[in-house]
Protein backbone atom coordinates (compact mmCIF):
# COMPACT_ATOMS: atom_id res chain seq x y z
CA UNK A 1 0.00 0.00 0.00
CA UNK A 2 3.03 2.16 -0.01
CA UNK A 3 2.44 3.55 3.42
CA UNK A 4 5.42 1.89 4.96
CA UNK A 5 3.44 0.82 7.95
CA UNK A 6 2.68 4.39 8.92
CA UNK A 7 -0.77 5.77 9.54
CA UNK A 8 -1.78 7.62 6.37
CA UNK A 9 -3.75 10.82 6.84
CA UNK A 10 -4.36 10.90 3.10
CA UNK A 11 -3.96 8.60 0.12
CA UNK A 12 -0.55 9.53 -1.23
CA UNK A 13 -0.01 6.68 -3.70
CA UNK A 14 -3.54 6.12 -5.01
CA UNK A 15 -3.91 2.66 -3.51
CA UNK A 16 -6.90 3.55 -1.33
CA UNK A 17 -10.25 3.59 -3.13
CA UNK A 18 -13.34 5.02 -1.48
CA UNK A 19 -16.60 3.49 -2.73
CA UNK A 20 -19.85 5.38 -2.31
CA UNK A 21 -23.24 4.01 -3.29
CA UNK A 22 -25.62 6.83 -4.14
CA UNK A 23 -29.33 6.81 -4.84
CA UNK A 24 -30.99 10.19 -5.29
CA UNK A 25 -28.32 11.95 -3.22
CA UNK A 26 -28.19 15.21 -5.18
CA UNK A 27 -28.70 17.10 -1.93
CA UNK A 28 -25.43 15.92 -0.40
CA UNK A 29 -23.19 14.19 -2.93
CA UNK A 30 -21.31 17.27 -4.16
CA UNK A 31 -20.21 18.31 -0.69
CA UNK A 32 -19.31 14.73 0.26
CA UNK A 33 -17.17 14.32 -2.86
CA UNK A 34 -15.41 17.64 -2.43
CA UNK A 35 -14.34 16.59 1.05
CA UNK A 36 -13.41 13.07 -0.02
CA UNK A 37 -11.45 13.89 -3.14
CA UNK A 38 -9.24 16.42 -1.42
CA UNK A 39 -7.80 13.52 0.57
CA UNK A 40 -8.64 10.46 -1.53
CA UNK A 41 -8.52 11.08 -5.27
CA UNK A 42 -9.68 7.55 -6.06
CA UNK A 43 -13.30 7.97 -5.12
CA UNK A 44 -15.84 5.74 -6.87
CA UNK A 45 -19.49 6.72 -6.97
CA UNK A 46 -21.97 4.05 -8.00
CA UNK A 47 -25.13 5.83 -9.03
CA UNK A 48 -27.80 3.26 -8.30
CA UNK A 49 -30.40 4.31 -10.87
CA UNK A 50 -30.97 7.79 -9.44
CA UNK A 51 -33.66 9.94 -10.99
CA UNK A 52 -32.16 13.23 -9.78
CA UNK A 53 -28.87 14.96 -10.59
CA UNK A 54 -26.68 12.61 -8.50
CA UNK A 55 -24.74 11.29 -11.50
CA UNK A 56 -24.10 14.72 -13.01
CA UNK A 57 -22.88 16.07 -9.68
CA UNK A 58 -20.62 13.05 -9.12
CA UNK A 59 -19.08 13.42 -12.57
CA UNK A 60 -18.64 17.15 -12.08
CA UNK A 61 -16.85 16.60 -8.79
CA UNK A 62 -14.27 14.28 -10.28
CA UNK A 63 -15.28 10.88 -9.00
CA UNK A 64 -15.12 7.69 -10.98
CA UNK A 65 -18.76 7.34 -11.96
CA UNK A 66 -20.44 3.99 -12.48
CA UNK A 67 -24.12 3.89 -13.32
CA UNK A 68 -26.63 1.20 -12.58
CA UNK A 69 -29.28 1.48 -15.26
CA UNK A 70 -31.89 0.31 -12.75
CA UNK A 71 -32.03 0.65 -8.98
CA UNK A 72 -30.55 -2.53 -7.50
CA UNK A 73 -29.98 -1.51 -3.88
CA UNK A 74 -27.07 -0.37 -1.76
CA UNK A 75 -25.54 -3.83 -1.40
CA UNK A 76 -25.47 -4.34 -5.15
CA UNK A 77 -24.03 -0.87 -5.71
CA UNK A 78 -21.26 -1.39 -3.16
CA UNK A 79 -20.29 -4.69 -4.76
CA UNK A 80 -20.14 -2.96 -8.16
CA UNK A 81 -17.86 -0.29 -6.72
CA UNK A 82 -15.66 -2.83 -4.94
CA UNK A 83 -15.29 -4.93 -8.11
CA UNK A 84 -14.37 -1.80 -10.06
CA UNK A 85 -11.83 -0.71 -7.45
CA UNK A 86 -10.22 -4.15 -7.49
CA UNK A 87 -9.94 -3.97 -11.28
CA UNK A 88 -8.24 -0.61 -10.87
CA UNK A 89 -5.63 -2.12 -8.56
CA UNK A 90 -6.92 -0.92 -5.20
CA UNK A 91 -4.97 -2.21 -2.21
CA UNK A 92 -7.47 -0.93 0.32
CA UNK A 93 -11.17 -0.22 -0.24
CA UNK A 94 -13.31 1.95 2.01
CA UNK A 95 -17.11 2.09 1.87
CA UNK A 96 -18.53 5.51 2.68
CA UNK A 97 -22.12 6.74 2.79
CA UNK A 98 -23.23 9.39 0.32
CA UNK A 99 -25.55 11.26 2.66
CA UNK A 100 -22.85 13.19 4.49
CA UNK A 101 -23.05 11.48 7.86
CA UNK A 102 -19.50 10.09 7.73
CA UNK A 103 -16.30 12.05 8.35
CA UNK A 104 -13.40 11.90 5.91
CA UNK A 105 -10.96 12.07 8.86
CA UNK A 106 -12.17 8.67 10.05
CA UNK A 107 -10.97 6.95 6.87
CA UNK A 108 -7.34 7.26 7.97
CA UNK A 109 -8.21 5.58 11.28
CA UNK A 110 -9.93 2.75 9.42
CA UNK A 111 -7.16 2.22 6.89
CA UNK A 112 -4.25 2.39 9.33
CA UNK A 113 -4.57 -1.11 10.91
CA UNK A 114 -4.91 -2.65 7.45
CA UNK A 115 -1.83 -0.80 6.20
CA UNK A 116 0.10 -2.05 9.20
CA UNK A 117 -1.03 -5.61 8.40
CA UNK A 118 -2.79 -5.99 11.75
CA UNK A 119 -6.11 -7.05 10.20
CA UNK A 120 -7.89 -7.45 6.88
CA UNK A 121 -11.12 -5.61 7.66
CA UNK A 122 -11.96 -2.65 9.86
CA UNK A 123 -15.53 -1.84 10.81
CA UNK A 124 -16.51 1.63 11.97
CA UNK A 125 -18.34 1.79 15.27
CA UNK A 126 -20.36 4.82 16.31
CA UNK A 127 -20.78 3.31 19.76
CA UNK A 128 -17.01 3.16 20.31
CA UNK A 129 -16.75 6.65 18.84
CA UNK A 130 -19.70 8.99 18.85
CA UNK A 131 -23.07 9.47 17.22
CA UNK A 132 -24.06 13.11 17.03
CA UNK A 133 -27.80 13.67 16.89
CA UNK A 134 -28.73 10.00 16.97
CA UNK A 135 -32.45 9.74 17.81
CA UNK A 136 -33.27 7.26 20.55
CA UNK A 137 -35.59 5.02 18.44
CA UNK A 138 -32.75 4.54 15.99
CA UNK A 139 -30.32 3.87 18.85
CA UNK A 140 -32.66 1.12 20.08
CA UNK A 141 -32.96 -0.33 16.56
CA UNK A 142 -29.17 -0.31 16.11
CA UNK A 143 -28.64 -2.01 19.47
CA UNK A 144 -31.19 -4.63 18.47
CA UNK A 145 -29.25 -5.19 15.24
CA UNK A 146 -26.06 -5.66 17.27
CA UNK A 147 -27.80 -8.23 19.47
CA UNK A 148 -29.26 -10.02 16.45
CA UNK A 149 -25.87 -10.13 14.73
CA UNK A 150 -24.43 -11.71 17.86
CA UNK A 151 -27.17 -14.36 17.77
CA UNK A 152 -27.21 -15.02 14.02
CA UNK A 153 -23.55 -14.62 13.10
CA UNK A 154 -21.87 -15.32 16.40
CA UNK A 155 -19.80 -12.16 16.00
CA UNK A 156 -19.50 -9.76 18.90
CA UNK A 157 -19.63 -6.22 17.64
CA UNK A 158 -20.64 -2.90 19.11
CA UNK A 159 -22.10 -1.58 15.83
CA UNK A 160 -23.41 -3.96 13.18
CA UNK A 161 -24.86 -1.60 10.59
CA UNK A 162 -22.25 1.06 10.05
CA UNK A 163 -21.60 1.89 6.40
CA UNK A 164 -18.07 3.10 7.14
CA UNK A 165 -15.72 0.14 6.80
CA UNK A 166 -12.46 -0.76 5.09
CA UNK A 167 -11.19 -3.91 3.40
CA UNK A 168 -7.74 -4.99 2.35
CA UNK A 169 -7.49 -6.15 -1.24
CA UNK A 170 -7.40 -9.77 -0.06
CA UNK A 171 -10.57 -9.28 2.00
CA UNK A 172 -12.40 -7.45 -0.79
CA UNK A 173 -11.62 -10.32 -3.15
CA UNK A 174 -13.22 -12.75 -0.73
CA UNK A 175 -16.33 -10.73 0.04
CA UNK A 176 -19.17 -11.27 -2.42
CA UNK A 177 -22.23 -9.21 -1.50
CA UNK A 178 -25.30 -11.09 -2.72
CA UNK A 179 -27.95 -9.33 -0.70
CA UNK A 180 -28.69 -6.40 -2.94
CA UNK A 181 -30.44 -4.13 -0.52
CA UNK A 182 -29.72 -3.03 3.02
CA UNK A 183 -29.32 -6.52 4.47
CA UNK A 184 -25.81 -6.56 2.98
CA UNK A 185 -24.40 -5.10 6.22
CA UNK A 186 -25.22 -8.31 8.09
CA UNK A 187 -24.15 -10.43 5.14
CA UNK A 188 -20.71 -8.80 5.12
CA UNK A 189 -20.26 -9.69 8.77
CA UNK A 190 -21.29 -13.29 8.02
CA UNK A 191 -18.78 -13.49 5.21
CA UNK A 192 -15.99 -12.00 7.30
CA UNK A 193 -16.58 -14.74 9.86
CA UNK A 194 -16.93 -17.52 7.26
CA UNK A 195 -13.77 -16.42 5.45
CA UNK A 196 -11.81 -16.22 8.69
CA UNK A 197 -10.73 -12.66 7.91
CA UNK A 198 -9.14 -10.82 10.80
CA UNK A 199 -11.21 -7.78 11.64
CA UNK A 200 -11.27 -4.96 14.14
CA UNK A 201 -13.76 -2.32 15.17
CA UNK A 202 -12.58 1.26 14.98
CA UNK A 203 -14.20 4.25 16.70
CA UNK A 204 -15.77 6.66 14.22
CA UNK A 205 -18.13 9.59 14.44
CA UNK A 206 -21.50 9.62 12.73
CA UNK A 207 -23.20 12.98 12.36
CA UNK A 208 -26.93 12.74 11.90
CA UNK A 209 -28.43 15.62 9.99
CA UNK A 210 -31.99 16.35 8.98
CA UNK A 211 -31.04 15.22 5.50
CA UNK A 212 -29.44 11.93 6.55
CA UNK A 213 -32.28 11.15 8.95
CA UNK A 214 -34.79 11.73 6.18
CA UNK A 215 -32.85 9.37 3.91
CA UNK A 216 -32.28 6.79 6.63
CA UNK A 217 -34.22 3.72 7.64
CA UNK A 218 -37.65 3.76 9.24
CA UNK A 219 -38.74 1.07 11.69
CA UNK A 220 -40.71 -0.55 8.88
CA UNK A 221 -37.60 -0.45 6.70
CA UNK A 222 -35.65 -2.09 9.50
CA UNK A 223 -38.16 -4.92 9.71
CA UNK A 224 -37.96 -5.33 5.95
CA UNK A 225 -34.17 -5.62 6.18
CA UNK A 226 -34.55 -8.27 8.86
CA UNK A 227 -36.94 -10.31 6.68
CA UNK A 228 -34.64 -9.92 3.67
CA UNK A 229 -31.66 -11.07 5.71
CA UNK A 230 -33.44 -14.11 7.13
CA UNK A 231 -34.86 -15.11 3.74
CA UNK A 232 -31.47 -14.54 2.14
CA UNK A 233 -29.92 -17.01 4.56
CA UNK A 234 -32.49 -19.65 3.56
CA UNK A 235 -32.76 -19.02 -0.19
CA UNK A 236 -29.36 -18.31 -1.70
CA UNK B 1 -74.12 -34.95 -14.20
CA UNK B 2 -74.88 -31.85 -12.10
CA UNK B 3 -74.70 -28.20 -13.16
CA UNK B 4 -71.23 -27.65 -11.67
CA UNK B 5 -69.84 -30.62 -13.56
CA UNK B 6 -71.44 -29.36 -16.76
CA UNK B 7 -69.67 -26.02 -16.40
CA UNK B 8 -66.35 -27.07 -14.84
CA UNK B 9 -65.52 -30.14 -16.90
CA UNK B 10 -65.37 -28.36 -20.28
CA UNK B 11 -63.21 -25.65 -18.68
CA UNK B 12 -60.78 -28.19 -17.26
CA UNK B 13 -60.70 -30.18 -20.51
CA UNK B 14 -60.02 -26.94 -22.40
CA UNK B 15 -57.17 -26.03 -20.06
CA UNK B 16 -55.69 -29.52 -20.41
CA UNK B 17 -55.89 -29.13 -24.18
CA UNK B 18 -54.20 -25.73 -24.04
CA UNK B 19 -51.44 -27.14 -21.82
CA UNK B 20 -50.92 -30.00 -24.29
CA UNK B 21 -50.81 -27.56 -27.19
CA UNK B 22 -48.31 -25.39 -25.31
CA UNK B 23 -46.16 -28.44 -24.69
CA UNK B 24 -46.25 -29.51 -28.33
CA UNK B 25 -45.49 -25.98 -29.56
CA UNK B 26 -42.66 -25.64 -27.06
CA UNK B 27 -44.23 -22.68 -25.21
CA UNK B 28 -43.73 -24.45 -21.88
CA UNK B 29 -40.82 -26.46 -20.58
CA UNK B 30 -40.60 -30.26 -20.70
CA UNK B 31 -41.22 -30.49 -16.98
CA UNK B 32 -43.85 -27.76 -16.66
CA UNK B 33 -46.08 -28.92 -19.52
CA UNK B 34 -46.72 -32.48 -18.25
CA UNK B 35 -47.09 -31.12 -14.69
CA UNK B 36 -49.87 -28.76 -15.76
CA UNK B 37 -51.58 -31.47 -17.82
CA UNK B 38 -51.42 -33.69 -14.72
CA UNK B 39 -53.04 -30.96 -12.59
CA UNK B 40 -55.92 -30.51 -15.06
CA UNK B 41 -56.46 -34.27 -15.48
CA UNK B 42 -56.54 -34.71 -11.69
CA UNK B 43 -58.99 -31.81 -11.40
CA UNK B 44 -61.15 -33.32 -14.15
CA UNK B 45 -61.24 -36.71 -12.42
CA UNK B 46 -62.10 -35.10 -9.08
CA UNK B 47 -64.96 -33.18 -10.69
CA UNK B 48 -66.30 -36.06 -12.79
CA UNK B 49 -65.98 -38.77 -10.12
CA UNK B 50 -66.31 -37.17 -6.65
CA UNK B 51 -66.56 -40.63 -5.14
CA UNK B 52 -62.92 -41.29 -6.04
CA UNK B 53 -61.72 -38.31 -3.97
CA UNK B 54 -63.81 -39.58 -1.04
CA UNK B 55 -62.20 -43.03 -1.31
CA UNK B 56 -58.75 -41.47 -1.55
CA UNK B 57 -59.50 -39.21 1.46
CA UNK B 58 -60.63 -42.11 3.61
CA UNK B 59 -57.58 -44.11 2.55
CA UNK B 60 -55.33 -41.42 4.08
CA UNK B 61 -57.50 -40.87 7.16
CA UNK B 62 -59.45 -37.78 6.08
CA UNK B 63 -63.23 -37.95 6.28
CA UNK B 64 -64.32 -35.90 3.31
CA UNK B 65 -63.06 -35.86 -0.27
CA UNK B 66 -63.52 -32.09 -0.40
CA UNK B 67 -61.09 -31.71 2.52
CA UNK B 68 -58.48 -33.76 0.70
CA UNK B 69 -58.85 -31.60 -2.39
CA UNK B 70 -58.58 -28.45 -0.25
CA UNK B 71 -55.46 -29.67 1.56
CA UNK B 72 -53.82 -30.67 -1.71
CA UNK B 73 -54.69 -27.30 -3.26
CA UNK B 74 -53.25 -25.36 -0.30
CA UNK B 75 -50.06 -27.43 -0.27
CA UNK B 76 -49.79 -27.10 -4.05
CA UNK B 77 -50.18 -23.33 -3.84
CA UNK B 78 -47.56 -23.03 -1.10
CA UNK B 79 -45.09 -25.09 -3.13
CA UNK B 80 -45.93 -23.00 -6.18
CA UNK B 81 -45.47 -19.78 -4.22
CA UNK B 82 -42.06 -20.91 -2.99
CA UNK B 83 -40.98 -21.92 -6.50
CA UNK B 84 -42.10 -18.58 -7.94
CA UNK B 85 -40.32 -16.77 -5.09
CA UNK B 86 -37.02 -18.60 -5.68
CA UNK B 87 -37.33 -18.00 -9.41
CA UNK B 88 -37.95 -14.29 -8.82
CA UNK B 89 -34.88 -14.14 -6.60
CA UNK B 90 -32.78 -15.79 -9.29
CA UNK B 91 -34.16 -13.39 -11.88
CA UNK B 92 -33.42 -10.43 -9.65
CA UNK B 93 -29.91 -11.75 -9.08
CA UNK B 94 -29.41 -12.04 -12.85
CA UNK B 95 -30.65 -8.46 -13.33
CA UNK B 96 -28.18 -7.26 -10.70
CA UNK B 97 -25.29 -9.14 -12.31
CA UNK B 98 -26.20 -7.72 -15.71
CA UNK B 99 -26.53 -4.20 -14.32
CA UNK B 100 -23.20 -4.54 -12.55
CA UNK B 101 -21.51 -5.88 -15.68
CA UNK B 102 -22.80 -2.97 -17.76
CA UNK B 103 -21.75 -0.41 -15.15
CA UNK B 104 -18.21 -1.77 -14.90
CA UNK B 105 -17.87 -2.33 -18.64
CA UNK B 106 -18.90 1.23 -19.38
CA UNK B 107 -16.63 2.54 -16.67
CA UNK B 108 -13.64 0.61 -17.94
CA UNK B 109 -14.31 1.29 -21.61
CA UNK B 110 -15.66 4.82 -21.26
CA UNK B 111 -17.91 4.17 -24.24
CA UNK B 112 -21.10 5.94 -23.24
CA UNK B 113 -22.23 8.84 -25.37
CA UNK B 114 -23.60 11.53 -23.09
CA UNK B 115 -21.48 13.09 -20.40
CA UNK B 116 -23.46 11.88 -17.36
CA UNK B 117 -23.60 8.36 -18.77
CA UNK B 118 -19.91 8.34 -19.44
CA UNK B 119 -18.00 6.94 -16.47
CA UNK B 120 -15.55 9.66 -16.03
CA UNK B 121 -12.85 11.33 -14.08
CA UNK B 122 -13.04 15.04 -14.52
Amino acid sequence: MGTGGKTPSRDTDGSVFVVTAAYNEAGAIAEVLRALRSEYPNTVVVDDGSTDATAELAARNGAFLLRHVVNCGQGAALQTGISFALKRGAECIVTFDADGQHRVEDIATLVAPICRGECEVTLGSRFLGSAVGLPWPRRVALKFAVWLTRIMSGVRLTDAHNGLRAFSRRAAERIDIRMDRMAHASEIIDQIRESGLAFREVPVQIRYTTYSLRKGQTLRGGLHILVQYLLGRVVR
Amino acid sequence: MNAFQLVALPVVVGLAGLSALALVKGWTGRKEGPAWIGVWVAAGIAIARPGLTMDAAQAVGIDRGADLVLYCAVIGMLVGFFMVYTRLRRLRRDVTLLTRHLAIRDAAGGNAAAAPDKPSRV
